[in-house]
């Protein structure tokens, strides 16, 4: 019986295209929007949450572990206390230690800060899916002068190759305390990330001892007290990436950090410290969701006019086919299966408007704003097409119901 | 003794919350019989038409069609009846707009798997079967290819008959069907319907106002005299 029913429904609604296509288009719509969103959303998770991968600890002087992959990943916020060159050239040399990259901050170009590290920060760095940083030009510092840029500080600032710049000390925007007579070359930069590499400008750690020679007081030192000759090994620095020889071993590496009696230390695993983050800032995420979901709701409520506003006109055609056997449930079920259909329609559209879109643009999004867009999977389509078929069946069932009651109430007589 | 089409026994019925409008003791129409059943608008002829073919309940009195009891208690039972074993036909807008006058004529079909498997075991493939009454009703292929809306009241009035007649039904009900026709039109049509009820050994249950057409039919009967609620 409902196969009948099936191809009546269907022919009903190519009766009536003009407001069928209206309702299935304001539905495909609002699907289309809320795969969107989902693809955002999951892509702005995952990109999150891999801002840094392949690094297994991050050490800095103890603190809170937020803290410290606030300004060691994301480069915000201030280092509580700078950690000992000692200590990191103990670490560097502990059995189960891989590479140890050490990282200084504290200074500032125009905004975005400087960090102090070694070459091997660009071969150990990873983020995504184990992405490399990549140069898009240039070479990385090999010696003092010499500074590699973040994509968006080489985009905004509109720096290029040789271009020479002077580092403040400092962070904050306007610094009044230059490290005049001391520029850098530009002599790389890098591809873009989607990361806050991209925000930051990259020189040796030698070159950080030297902007700083006679900084001791932490004023700029007076002309001619600076003495460039001296050994530049760093005293301190901030934080060091960690990589171990083997997974298993982070978890006692990091018991021994954190234990470690020469110096206060707290080494933390990035991807525990960055999903305590999301905890923090993605409720924004619960709130784009259930955005999404009204809107489906409101595109969704377009089949009430559609199936509502024919009824009175329908009420002829329902006598006939009640005249010709039908019962009313069958009636009922016609109404229902038209709304499920339109329903149905509109969410199979968007999915394959939402699917010809993610190729057309997401490797556009990937290069422009280094977001990876997430795929949706076809289990969560389909159980997008099947929620959105019964939702859209829930709402034809009160004009069905209404269309019911009217064929019961008319009995054998057509209202002329 | 073959079984009559129609027997309504002591029926009494009013709509809920209005006065008896039909109170029949004894009505019959026997088996392949054609009745011109004559009563003005408002007589309650529809209602009485909707109690026979079984969409209204009947709540007080028995009606039985082609030897099957119309049940209150029992819708399903009823519209199944009436899917496998009734035509009816309207006044007027008797075709569903969205179906082609030969999907239209099939109709009954998407009802009633007995009424096609009864066409089956004829011998006939029910397109077949739908293109043979529309023929014999004079619907010209011309009129078969159009959109059901396109086509003129007496064109709609054939494909209805020729729905009603689909698969030998025992009974049909036709309430006004010639009054929105013209009188050339009228008449052929009635001669028609008249011929392949006949044929296919159908009863017909023919209802109007319009007394002039009584001859063509069997037997007549006044609504009046047999409803005594009207009378009283």
């Amino acid at each position: 019986m409902r196969a009948p029913l099936l191809t009546l429904a269907w022919k009903s609604l190519v009766n009536r295209s003009l407001s069928a296509g209206l309702t299935i288009l304001a539905i495909t719509l609002s699907v289309t929007l809320f795969l969107g969103v989902e693809k955002i959303r999951t892509g702005v998770r995952d990109s999150f949450n891999s801002t840094i991968s392949d690094t297994d600890l991050i050490v800095g002087a103890r603190g809170g572990a937020l803290n410290l992959l606030l300004y060691s990943v994301f480069r915000l916020g201030d280092p509580t206390a700078n950690m000992s060159w000692d200590s990191y050239l103990l670490i560097a040399s502990a059995p189960d230690v891989d590479w140890a990259v050490p990282i200084s901050l504290g200074d500032s170009h125009r905004g975005y800060r400087v960090v102090g590290t070694t070459p091997d920060y660009f071969r150990h760095y990873r983020y995504g899916r184990s992405r490399p940083l990549v140069l898009a030009t240039g070479r990385t510092f090999q010696g003092r002068h010499e500074v590699v840029l973040g994509a968006d500080v080489a985009r905004r600032l509109n720096y290029g190759i040789g271009d020479r710049i002077a580092l403040s000390h400092g962070i904050g925007d306007v610094s009044f305390a230059e490290h005049s007579g001391y520029e850098f070359a530009v002599v790389g930069i890098l591809a873009r990330t989607g990361t806050p590499v991209d925000r930051s400008l990259h020189v040796s750690l030698e070159s950080i001892k030297a902007i700083h020679v006679g900084w001791d007081s932490g004023a700029p030192p007076r002309t001619g007290t600076a003495n460039i000759s001296a050994p530049l090994t760093p005293d301190s620095i901030t934080a060091v990436l960690v990589g171990a020889t083997s997974p298993i071993r982070v978890l006692s590496l990091q018991r021994q950090i954190n234990t470690y009696g020469g110096e206060a230390l707290s080494a933390v695993m990035p991807g525990v410290a960055l999903s305590q983050l999301w905890e923090v800032i993605g409720a924004a995420e619960t709130a784009f969701t259930a955005i999404s979901c009204l809107v489906v709701v409101v595109g969704l409520s377009g089949i009430l006019t559609a199936l509502s506003s024919g009824l009175n006109e329908r009420r002829r055609e329902m006598a006939v086919l009640r005249a010709a056997g039908a019962r009313p449930r069958d009636i009922f079920a016609l109404l229902i299966l038209e709304a499920a259909s339109i329903a149905a329609a509109g969410a199979i559209i968007g999915i394959l408007v939402t699917r010809i879109g993610f190729v057309a643009v997401s490797e556009i999004v990937r290069t422009r704003f280094g977001l990876e867009l997430g795929g949706n999977t076809g289990l969560s389509e389909l159980l997008l097409l099947v929620l959105v078929t019964l939702a859209g069946a829930a709402l034809g069932a009160w004009p069905a119901w209404r269309a019911q009651r009217n064929a019961l109430a008319d009995g054998l007589s057509i209202r002329l | 003794m073959s079984v009559p089409a129609i027997a309504i026994s002591n029926l009494r019925f009013a709509w809920p919350g209005g006065p008896d409008l039909l109170t029949i003791d004894a009505f019959k129409l026997e088996a392949a019989e054609s009745l011109f059943l004559a009563g003005a608008s408002g007589s309650g002829k529809s209602t009485l038409l909707g109690l026979i073919a079984g969409i209204t309940p009947c709540l007080s009195g028995d009606v039985t069609v082609l030897g099957e009891v119309m049940d209150p208690d029992r819708p399903s039972r009823r519209d199944a009846i009436r899917a496998s074993r009734l035509g009816v036909i309207f006044q007027l807008f008797n075709l569903v707009p969205y179906l082609s006058p030969l999907e239209n004529v099939l109709l009954p079909l998407r009802f009633s798997p007995e009424r096609a498997s009864r066409l089956r075991a004829a011998g006939l493939s029910p397109e077949q079967e739908a293109a043979r009454l529309l023929d014999v009703l004079g619907l010209d292929s011309d009129g078969l290819d159009r959109a059901s809306t396109a086509l003129s009241v007496g064109q709609q009035q054939r494909v209805a008959a020729a729905r009603a007649l689909l698969g030998r039904p025992g009974l049909v009900i036709a309430d006004e069907p010639t009054s929105a026709l013209d009188h050339d039109t009228r008449d052929a049509f009635l001669s028609l319907l008249a011929a392949e009820c006949r044929a296919s050994d159908a009863a017909l249950l023919f209802v109007s106002h319009d007394r002039r057409l009584a001859n063509r039919f069997d037997r007549m009967v006044e609504l009046d005299t047999i409803n005594h609620a009207a009378a009283a």
